[in-house]
């Protein structure tokens, strides 16, 4: 029987996520306002 | 050097190509967690594997490039040079975040801790550091050639660390354990589980490319404007 941890699995998964979807969305955003200026 | 359209251009690429690895990474997920077997001694925290991993191989690409880049600009101290290190070098910090976060909490289920002073977690915890302490350099240093000459030398200090990290693992005990994919005799893994691997390795890659292309062209852009706005300040 495999131990279970399956919450840390989710924790990763879900920390890994919004790492890259705040940078995704932030240098989108300073691109967009550097293109404006 | 290069010119507004071309930076745009560059930008609005690097955006589609980060959106195709966002999506990709969605499939990843979709594989990893419902299509790749469990493995038996470790459970569900060993899938944090098929994300850790890769993570690494795109924090030392990313940090490996910059490093490379900066011993370039030092030679032939082209600005283009050192847009790109800076750009490799952000993102890297950022792969690096989830290495050093993806790290620990597969640890704790696995070595009953979140954290040890190891040789292999302590150095990637150092070129990490350093790489923070590059762009907060550049931050610092308004000359734009004092700013990118200083910063290639702790570029290069980067770059000379990376083969040492590679080898901590078998210069020192460490808990750390060694490849299981890069080995003499082939990989010491299941096919499927390669598989959810190897194409993890790719989208992190394309993730990379993505990002880079992106920073990249907001530092031209950058670049741009300041001399925009210094050539009409007289």
């Amino acid at each position: 029987m495999p131990p279970d941890n399956g919450n840390f699995m989710v924790a990763a998964y879900v920390v890994t996520a919004v790492i890259v979807l705040t940078y995704v969305v932030t240098l989108f955003l300073r691109v967009r306002r550097e293109r404006r200026r | 050097m290069i010119t507004t359209e071309r930076a745009t251009r560059v930008a609005r690429i690097g955006f589609g190509i980060t959106v195709l690895a966002v999506i990709a990474l969605a499939g990843i997920y979709a594989r990893a967690l419902a299509y790749t077997p469990v493995e038996r001694t470790q459970g569900l925290a060993q899938k944090i594997f098929y994300l850790h991993v890769p993570a690494a191989w795109a924090t030392f690409l990313a940090f490996g490039i910059a490093g490379v880049l900066s011993l370039l600009y030092l030679w032939l101290k082209d600005r283009r040079i050192d847009l790109f290190a800076e750009a490799s070098a952000e993102v890297g910090v950022v792969l690096a975040t989830i290495l050093l976060t993806t790290g620990p909490i597969w640890a704790k289920p696995i070595w009953g801790t979140w954290w040890t002073w190891d040789a292999r977690l302590t150095s990637t915890l150092f070129l990490f550091l350093l790489f923070i302490g590059y762009l907060l350099l550049r931050g610092a240093v308004t000359d734009p050639g004092m700013r990118a000459r200083f910063s290639a030398v702790v570029g290069v200090m980067g770059l000379a660390l990376i083969p040492f990290i590679h080898l901590t693992v078998y210069l020192f005990r460490t808990q750390h354990p060694e490849p299981i994919v890069l080995r003499t005799d082939g990989p010491a893994l299941p096919g499927v589980m390669l598989v959810t691997l190897l194409a993890s390795f790719g989208v992190f890659t394309m993730l990379y490319v993505g990002l880079v292309m992106q920073r990249y062209a907001l530092g031209a852009l950058r670049d741009l404007r300041l001399e925009r706005e210094a050539h009409a300040a007289g």
